[in-house]
């Protein structure tokens, strides 16, 4: 598999993109400001996180559903563990980010050791964890944090809101590890061809492990971002998430069989949607319209990815 | 017997046999009689003809759209948009009802509707190869903003009595809990003893294998999603005809219900394996759950743990059976 | 063996941990304080307050201008919304010099809300009119918005009072807990049993509502019961399924349900309809009059509580365009409201509609929306 072959789908998501970018910024003066954008930036950083992590669980063959509820759950216990166990807020922001992380783990145990589904077992933990939030929580949100915990959410750094540079920072390393390391090797083998893999040596599990709870610790950290942003928790914080992030990972060609996808390809695919988004809105178009439109691009960009392949393979 | 329905190996003696084939449906079903046992116990009510009749009827169109989920996924794919697709289909009813349509088109026309939608999407990921889920997501968006943009969620209240389907109770019980048993019924005997309906199987087991066996699996996959459209039609307007209101817009979280109830009923999610009775069992098991903790007094705080919980364990004690038998 | 066992173990686990738990306040409320009415109609003494809004930094005139104003409710797509929207559309062509539409999210999610706000605040809107899905969650876009000169106004569900300036407030929470408990009082009597039927317990209005109720009956009708909340989010059906359970469940001790929303309503109505109990067990909440017709037709129902949320949009319309105007300012004690006339100011920031509506066989046929 070359690289070039790789990048079909994904050049194919960059033209797109530009010329969508375009299309916008002609009908609307306001969308191709530097304001604007990176505005969205922030806007899209909760779901950009989680979706890094999204990547590697579909490029495994795997699907993960439990991320919003993990926010959710994360959200929670953040509120919780400074309001009401008293632990000083940061102390409570790694707590919150470590159980996040735990849940994670919890998915990949079960998928690993019990041998579920990972649609299945994620439906189960969807369920669960959201329920934990609710429990937890008992319908109260909390409320009241210091000035300072607001930076993460609402602050800037040299002009780029906090996030986007976090954003950034965690999509480079997601992309290195992915496309450069052994782990990110085994991924892909994995998701080609878990049997092969095995024999091959790779630790199957292992890598699956690690991937899964990778993803509740980002679903954490988006937790604690979103909570900065909105300054309240509640418990049905990251409701649909799990969506909006499947929807940018596959738009950016991951497969869904597992096997092919790059963090790239994610990248652009999170892109284009906050694009559509942000510009549509801009220029006129009502949400419903919106959304319509953001599903005929999903089709029409996978429909166009795949007749371009075909075409070169027949 | 045809064993393509079953999971495991076949065993020795004909119970395990039977254990093999129908062991999560076994299952299922055990959790259920246990299920009226212990809540029966605490409050006798739980037992009476309402209350059973509440839990079949009310979740009766979750079972009708999950049989067509279960022939979709046991093809090897999955429909993430059904709940946008019912919510289409109980406006459409609703609106053809109070415009003075004769019923029966309001009832029927939808249902058309809901096959030809999804034969389309089932020929659009048969023959250009785009994975389910990816069509289907951008059918969520588009029928979900769709039915919005259309309606502007304004609800149709006023419909006409003799609209109202679900509401009518043949025999004395509601024609829901005939169309979900009827259905199941006609489903798993298609499913088993057809050959369109073991097409499905051999095309979700193994497409190359079921090309080289001379099979169409690119007219099977627009078949199963046709049906599947089919189910779900029917899904809709028992949806549409439960209540005086139909609210013209998509109802929350409906899709993953239904495909909880599929795969938990024993749809092996790759594909190939699993029945329509074990998915009309699963419905009915979470019906009686969200009606159980209620009795039960389950804190309503906790309520959605308790019944992630339950899922766990169910899809647990599946695995383990699943070792056990083999 | 072990797997099947910890299956057991988490099921019995959850079971045991569920009920253990099980609150004896009633569910669904909130923890802030409340305020309730007095047992019989003498009203509460209006405490004068300080303007407490935020204002809008460097807004133009705009006086007599023509402006664009966007409304974003909490969700799009259920017959309340629509109703205010209609309310809204009205103010605008009678006032003639507003462009008004209203956008939002089709689930009432704080994210998507605060998204759809934040691209109207960049698109160069004159005015922003909100429901907020939370009153703190909204706060940060709001300022922004008044940050950039913005005219922001809020009906409905009210955000922290600083990331605002007006509030159109349908009608005191404890108004609401007063009327709800009092209808029921009067249709089961002093001693009966009730239940609620909500949307989710984080909703803040039916939190709140509920917090006033169970402190109005607490002081009033003491020997009332409330047996359980129980959640149905927005959804017909759930709701439906809900009430039902809840009738299978108390049988004969069930005198009443409370639905807290537009859509809980009536399907409780339906629920009670559809077992047979139609004036055994008393339905009483807040509903849209159109969605109830059927159910007060039957006398199934007696009356429904809710303010004319027309009514509610067009105030809100009338009060933007008042501040737009500068004709609103902070340390007013009234605003004109077209149509609707003098409207009070109460709370420092929050325009008073006005008392809850009840809706009665007599009087539903009037009302379409």
């Amino acid at each position: 598999m070359t690289a070039a072959r790789l990048l079909r789908h994904e050049t194919i998501l960059a033209i797109l993109t530009v010329l969508a970018l375009i299309v916008l910024a002609n009908l609307s003066d306001k969308f191709f400001t530097a304001e604007n954008l990176l505005n969205q930036g922030r806007l899209m950083s909760e779901v950009g996180l989680v979706a890094l992590a999204m990547t590697f669980v579909i490029v495994t063959g795997g699907i993960d559903l439990s991320v919003g509820s993990i926010l959710g759950m994360t959200a929670i216990l953040l509120g919780v563990f400074w309001q009401n166990v008293g632990l000083p807020l940061p102390l409570a922001m790694v707590a919150a980010l470590l159980c996040g992380t735990l849940a994670g783990l919890g998915n990949g145990l079960i998928i690993t050791r019990f041998k579920v589904p990972p649609l299945i077992a994620t439906l189960a933990t969807l369920a669960l964890y959201r329920g934990l939030a609710e429990g937890i929580s008992q319908a109260r949100s909390v409320r009241g944090y210091p000035e300072w915990f607001f930076y993460f959410g609402q602050g800037e750094l040299l002009g780029v809101p906090f996030q986007l540079w976090l954003l950034g920072l965690l999509t480079t390393i997601a992309g290195v590890i992915l496309g450069l390391t052994t782990f990110g090797r085994a991924t892909y083998a994995v998701g080609a061809n878990e049997t092969a893999a095995r024999f091959s040596g790779i630790r199957v599990d292992a890598t699956k492990l690690w991937i899964y709870t990778a993803a509740g610790f980002l679903a954490g950290l988006a937790a604690v971002i979103f909570v900065s942003r909105v300054t309240t928790t509640r418990s049905d914080m990251g409701t649909g998430l799990e969506l909006d992030v499947i929807t940018g990972v596959v738009l950016g060609g991951t497969s869904i069989f597992g096997g092919k996808g790059t963090i790239v390809g994610t990248a652009l695919g999170l892109i284009l949607i906050q694009a559509l988004k942000n510009g549509l809105a801009l220029s006129g178009v009502k949400g419903d319209g919106t959304i319509v439109v953001i599903g005929v691009v999903l089709i029409a960009a996978i429909l166009a990815g795949a007749l371009f392949d075909r075409n070169r393979g027949g | 017997m045809s064993n393509a329905a079953t999971t495991v190996p076949i065993g020795r003696t004909p119970f395990r046999r039977f254990l093999g084939g129908y062991g999560q449906e076994i299952v299922v079903l055990l959790s259920i009689a246990a299920l009226f046992a212990v809540v029966g116990a605490v409050n006798q009510r739980f037992l009476s003809d309402n209350n059973i009749n509440a839990i079949f009827a009310g979740n009766a169109y979750i079972a009708i759209a999950a049989i067509g989920m279960s022939m979709v996924i046991v093809s090897g794919h999955i429909d993430v948009s059904v709940g946008s697709l019912i919510g289409v289909i109980a406006t459409m009813a609703g609106t053809l009802a109070v415009s003075g349509y004769p019923v029966w088109i309001a009832w029927v026309a939808p249902i058309l509707f809901a096959i030809a939608v999804n034969a389309g999407v089932g020929a659009l990921i048969a023959y250009t190869r785009i994975p389910s889920i990816v069509v289907t997501l951008g059918m969520l968006s588009i029928l979900k903003g769709g039915l919005i943009s259309v309606t502007a969620g304004a609800w149709i209240t006023n419909l006409p009595a003799e609209f109202m389907i679900a509401q009518m109770r043949p025999f004395g019980i509601p024609s829901a809990v005939w169309f979900m048993v009827g259905l199941t019924v006609i489903a798993a005997l298609f499913m088993r003893y057809t050959d369109f309906g073991r097409a499905i199987y051999a095309v979700g087991g193994n497409i190359e294998a079921a090309r080289a066996a001379g099979l169409n699996p690119e007219r099977t996959v627009v078949g199963v999603f046709a049906l599947h459209g089919f189910f779900a039609g029917i899904a809709g307007i028992l949806f549409a005809t439960q209540l005086q209101v139909i609210q013209s817009t998509v109802p929350p979280n409906l899709e993953l219900t239904v495909i909880t109830a599929s795969v938990i009923g024993g749809v092996s999610i790759l594909g190939g394996t699993g029945t329509v009775i074990g998915s009309t069992l699963a419905a009915i098991l979470f019906a009686c759950i969200g009606s159980a903790l209620i009795f039960l007094n389950v804190s309503a705080y906790w309520l959605r743990a308790v019944l992630g919980l339950m899922i766990l364990a169910t899809v647990l004690a599946d695995m383990a059976r699943r070792r056990r038998a083999r | 063996m072990r797997k099947l066992t910890l299956a057991a173990a988490l099921l019995g686990f959850g079971l045991m941990s569920g009920t253990a738990l099980a609150g004896s306040a009633w569910t669904g409320g909130d923890d802030q304080a409340t305020n309730p009415l007095a047992c019989d109609a003498t009203p509460a003494a209006a405490a004068a307050k300080d303007y407490d809004g935020g204002s809008p930094t460097g807004a133009p005139d705009r006086a007599g201008k023509p402006i664009k104003v966007v409304d974003v409710p909490k969700l799009i797509g259920i017959g309340y919304f629509n109703a205010t929207t209609k309310g809204i559309l009205d103010a605008a062509k009678e006032l003639g010099n507003v462009d008004a539409k209203t956008d939002g999210p089709t689930k009432a999610n704080i994210d998507e809300q605060i998204t759809f706000i934040d691209n109207y605040i960049t698109s160069g809107v004159d005015g922003i009119l909100f429901a907020a899905n939370d009153p703190v969650a909204i706060a940060p876009v709001l300022k922004k918005a008044l940050y950039k000169g913005i005219n922001v106004v809020g009906y409905d569900a009210n955000s922290t009072p600083d990331a605002r300036q007006w509030f159109v407030n349908q009608a005191q929470f404890n108004g609401i807990g007063k009327a709800l408990i009092d209808d029921m009082a009067k249709e089961i009597g002093e001693e009966g049993s009730f239940a609620i039927v909500t949307s989710t317990f984080t909703t803040p209005n039916q939190a709140r509502w509920i917090a006033e109720m169970s402190a109005y009956a607490a002081a009033c009708h003491p020997k009332m019961k409330w047996l359980e909340t129980v959640e149905a989010q927005e959804d017909n059906n759930l709701s439906f399924n809900q009430a039902t359970t809840l009738i299978n469940k108390y049988g004969d001790e069930l005198k009443g349900i409370f639905g807290m929303t537009s859509v809980a309503t009536p399907a409780s109505a339906e629920a009670v309809t559809q077992a047979g109990k139609c004036g055994k067990i008393a339905v009483v909440g807040l509903a849209t009059p159109n969605a109830m017709k059927p159910y007060v037709a039957k006398d199934c129902v007696k009356s429904v509580v809710l303010w004319n949320p027309v009514d509610l949009g067009y105030a809100a319309m009338m009060v933007l365009r008042a501040v737009a105007d500068g004709t609103l300012k902070p340390g007013a004690t009234s605003v004109k409201a077209g149509k609707l006339g003098d409207l009070q100011v109460i709370n420092g920031s929050e325009i008073l509609l006005g008392a809850p509506y009840t809706f009665t066989k007599d009087n539903i046929g009037q009302f379409d929306f």
